[in-house]
């Protein structure tokens, strides 16, 4: 029962960093709420996208010329994979139920629980 | 002062220090034992997967009572996250809870959606998804009625689907759910539209990366990551802390993207327009209607949520059309409110009184 007793020498140091941390956030959340702030992170984030997007077209030229597929190609691959393996999946299912028995079903329990309050 | 009480001031203190070295010695031990281990399983009850359809999957988990409540529950998770928050570990799972309570829990958790799946449209989950996994939920259990839990972007898709299938449910809970997105108001000046470019994004990125949806929710208390982990040094001989923190970090670090087209209806329709809460909102050529809903609704909401502030999550009772009906505001954050310690002794109880009521 020391811990009642004696006073925790660390409470001060955490109780601080506790006020500490409301007051930078609720200072961050002001900052961050003004539409200066709005606008340089989504200029930010356009200048981003834009350079992606240049890359992303400057690859496909170069990927091109060197005869390689693009990442567009790739995806559109992948694409129609996932169509094929999906078709694939429903036959497969199929087949084992016609061709194997069913796995048993989960064993449910009986649907008759009622609340410990409740009419019987 | 005679020798016996000078030991009696001092012994507490005596005790204390003893009891902080012997931290300090625990901190540097399980400082080695934390960087060598790793993460604490999660998602660990015992659960089938029924249905996939891409990004969507349908889990059942295996009941672990006797007998159990005719109603089955669907939970709709939310889609930014991966649902094993709900279930993080035994003892601490809302899953495990309401499974040990005796009812039959189905979850719709998320995968990343694939690059093809960034045509998905926000109507591919309120009309497609929910209803195929409803329907799946009736055929296995045998049971038309469904209660349907959606928590935060899970609540606004199932609010959506309750209202426009009414026969399609039998009890609607929300965690934290915003319908108001007027009120985010963070989330509003980021999204503006004089500057935030949706449509660029998503017509470059195709699905929104996860670390985009992560830094935005971390931004809305940017002081809070370096404090966690100053916590978790101070509690590091705390090794049901550590386990918890570690838990709750890497859901916090799976953050899932989100498919293009609807991240881009949700920017344009909910946050431009608010037209969930204004009564504009058209999904599937049909006007979405909250009053139209008007089964047994719960919603619960968190006190110091500081995603979905009260005055965004608020309308849902208010707009509904159900009799019996119940917004209940409970101590906590937009996380804790649903999982971990307070939440077992505050909103599982709650809930599962509020279901067993209705659920028979």
């Amino acid at each position: 029962m020391a811990d009642k007793a004696a006073p925790d020498p660390l409470a001060p140091w955490r109780e601080l960093l506790s006020q500490w941390e409301k007051s930078a956030n609720s200072l961050a959340n002001r900052g961050m709420g003004t539409d200066g702030f709005s606008g340089s992170m989504n200029q930010a984030m356009n200048v981003l996208l834009t350079g992606q997007q240049s890359l992303g077209e400057a690859m496909v030229k170069y990927l091109a010329a060197l005869n390689l597929p693009s990442r567009a190609d790739l995806l559109t691959l992948g694409e129609q994979l996932g169509a094929i393996e999906t078709q694939l999946a429903s036959i497969a299912r199929i087949l084992e139920r016609q061709n194997a028995p069913a796995a048993p079903p989960l064993e449910l329990p009986p649907r008759t629980k009622r609340p410990p309050r409740a009419p019987q | 002062m005679n020798a016996a009480s000078v030991a009696s001031e001092t012994e507490p203190l005596a005790e204390r220090v003893r009891l902080e070295i012997e931290r300090t010695i625990a901190r540097s031990i399980k400082g080695v034992e934390y960087i060598a281990s790793p993460a604490p399983a999660v998602g660990s009850s015992p659960k089938e997967l029924v249905y996939k359809d891409g990004t969507l999957n349908l889990f059942h988990y295996h009941p672990q009572s006797d007998e159990i409540y005719r109603v089955p529950i669907l939970v709709v998770m939310a889609t930014t996250n991966k649902g094993y928050v709900l279930d993080l570990a035994p003892g601490q799972s809302l899953v495990e809870f309401l499974l040990r309570r005796g009812f039959d829990v189905y979850m719709m958790d998320w995968s990343p959606p694939r690059p093809d799946e960034k045509r998905l449209r926000f109507e591919d989950y309120t009309h497609r998804f929910i209803p195929s996994c409803v329907e799946l939920v009736r055929n296995r259990s045998g049971e038309r009625d469904v209660t349907v839990l959606g928590y935060c972007m899970g609540g606004v898709l199932s609010s959506i689907y309750a209202a426009s299938h009414p026969d399609g449910i039998t009890n609607l809970v929300c965690f934290t759910t915003p319908i108001d997105f007027s009120q985010m108001t963070l989330f509003q000046k980021w999204a503006d539209r004089r500057y935030f470019d949706v449509d660029r994004l998503v017509d470059t990125a195709g699905n929104v990366p996860a670390d985009l949806i992560f830094r935005g929710f971390e931004m809305l208390r940017p002081a809070s990551r370096g404090m966690g982990q100053v916590q978790l040094w101070d509690n590091l001989w705390n090794d049901d802390f550590v386990r918890s923190f570690r838990m709750f970090e890497r859901w916090g670090n799976d953050t899932l993207p989100l498919a293009g087209e609807y991240f881009r209806d949700t920017t344009k329709m909910l946050m431009w327009e608010n037209a969930l809460h204004r009564g504009t909102l058209e999904l599937a050529g049909e006007r979405i209607d909250l009053s139209r809903i008007t089964v047994p609704a719960l919603h619960v909401t968190a006190e110091h949520d500081h995603i979905v502030p009260a005055e965004a999550s608020k309308p849902l009772i208010e707009s509904i059309g159900s009799h019996d009906k119940e917004n209940v505001v409970l101590k906590g954050g937009h996380v804790s409110v649903a999982a971990g310690p307070s939440a077992s002794r505050r909103l599982w109880p709650k809930l599962d009184a509020w279901l067993a009521e209705r659920s028979f």
